[in-house]
């Protein structure tokens, strides 16, 4: 299972093979600023500090430009990790929305 | 009626990054009937509507490619035309076959960039329950289920040149707007308009030109809505809010994203719109309980997901 590991804040989730990083931390009882969580508006972008990610399913290229993609700008709902990566979020650190998960899980 | 003739929104032709994923969306989640596939594209038509197809979907890219409106009559298109003239808007005529199955007529570049496509006629294949001692609705209905398409809201630089030119061009009129005073000569943030007697056809907000925030479907209450909802957790639907009521229309609502980000609504009741009901106005520090009238706040996303 890779790890990603998300920035401001350090914290370290498991994410699901063939799981998106977005589906993963949401999984393990996370939160952040999210759009339409099918990469239509590109709210969730994170810049990608660490590792690479595949994109499984088709991105309009409006949304995750070329020059974006190149950059490291990795879009959370849509990014497959290829291994443990690490992100850096651009709305704050993770919050948790299920805490008892997040306990559980530690 | 008004003088331009326009009765209603009738297709919204919208881009989606993957058509197998919409296709699961639109046709099993939604339960509209597909009525012709070619490459690249499928149509569909809501069960309670009579004309060929509501929603067209083509694969590459996210948000809208153009809304078309019908009118009652082809003189329409004239008088339409020499409006959009005399507006300054860029405008061309279409032939028939251009879009299948619907007829010759006009294409409108908005202000604010978006394509609008005025037309007489449209195939008719006629609704699932027909027009012979109908039954109130088709027994085996897929998903939600939804009769018809409602209604588009799409963002614009500038709102009320919008809202004029939708009133000059194609004859509506605004049921209500937000505005930034209630001084004469306020700007508007958002407006909501008809050409007949249903609630909105069209709603504008300020934004980017050219951009989708959601296109809607009619239900017919609120037990719909919920049901609706209820079906969109089994089909892991993204949701944005709801169930809710919008203060701006009073209808009942579910926002959700098709499997492409592209903003949709179920929406059900909002009142009976009449040209001489006087125009609601809303100031903007009211704005969250116009668009969420329980919440009273919006959420990031309202202003922020377009396609």
């Amino acid at each position: 299972m890779p790890v990603v590991t998300v920035q401001p804040g350090g914290q370290q989730v498991p994410i699901g093979d063939g799981e998106t990083v977005l589906e993963g931390l949401f999984r393990a009882g996370y939160a952040y600023t999210v759009g339409c969580r099918r990469g239509g508006c590109g709210i969730c972008k994170a810049d990608l500090r660490r590792g690479s990610v595949s994109y499984r399913k088709t991105v309009a290229s409006t949304v995750l430009t070329e020059a974006e993609r190149a950059d490291g700008t990795c879009l959370t709902c849509r990014a497959v990790p290829d291994g443990d990566v690490t992100i850096a979020l651009r709305t704050g650190p993770l919050r948790r929305s299920n805490p008892f998960l997040a306990i559980t899980s530690s | 009626m008004p003088l331009s003739g326009v009765m209603r929104l009738g297709y919204v032709h919208a881009r989606v990054t993957d058509l197998t994923d919409a296709k699961s969306h639109y046709g099993n989640t939604m339960g509209l009937y597909p009525v012709h596939e070619e490459t690249g594209k499928v149509y569909y038509k809501g069960w309670d509507e009579h004309d060929h197809h509501s929603v067209v979907l083509e694969e590459g890219g996210v948000g809208l490619v153009k809304l078309g409106f019908k009118v009652a009559d082809p003189g329409d298109i004239e008088t339409i035309e020499a409006a959009a003239r005399a507006f300054g808007c860029m405008s061309e005529r279409m032939s028939v076959g251009e879009n299948i199955e619907v007829s010759d007529g006009l294409r409108i570049v908005t202000p604010s960039e978006h394509v609008i496509e005025i037309y007489h006629g449209m195939t008719g294949v006629g609704t699932e329950v027909g027009t012979h001692n109908p039954d109130v609705f088709p027994r085996h209905l897929v998903g939600v289920g939804v009769p018809r398409i409602d209604h588009a809201l799409i963002t614009a630089a500038d709102v009320k040149e919008m809202d004029r030119f939708f009133a000059e061009v194609l004859g509506f009129y605004a049921t209500e707007r937000v505005v930034t005073s209630l001084d004469e000569d306020a700007e508007y943030i958002g407006t909501w308009m008809t050409a007949g007697n249903t609630v909105h056809d069209i709603a504008v907000i300020s934004g980017p030109n050219g951009k989708l925030h959601h296109f809607a479907f009619e239900l017919l209450d609120w037990s719909e809505i919920k049901r609706a909802g209820q079906l969109f957790s089994m089909d892991d639907v993204s949701i944005d809010i709801g169930p809710t009521q919008h203060g701006i229309t009073r209808g009942e609502t579910i926002y959700f994203f098709d499997p492409s980000g592209n903003r949709n609504e179920v929406f059900a009741g909002g009142y009976t719109a009449y040209p001489d009901r006087p125009t609601v106005n809303w100031t903007v520090d009211q704005l969250g309980k116009g668009i969420f009238y329980i919440q009273r706040e919006l959420n990031e996303r309202f202003t922020t997901v377009l396609t």
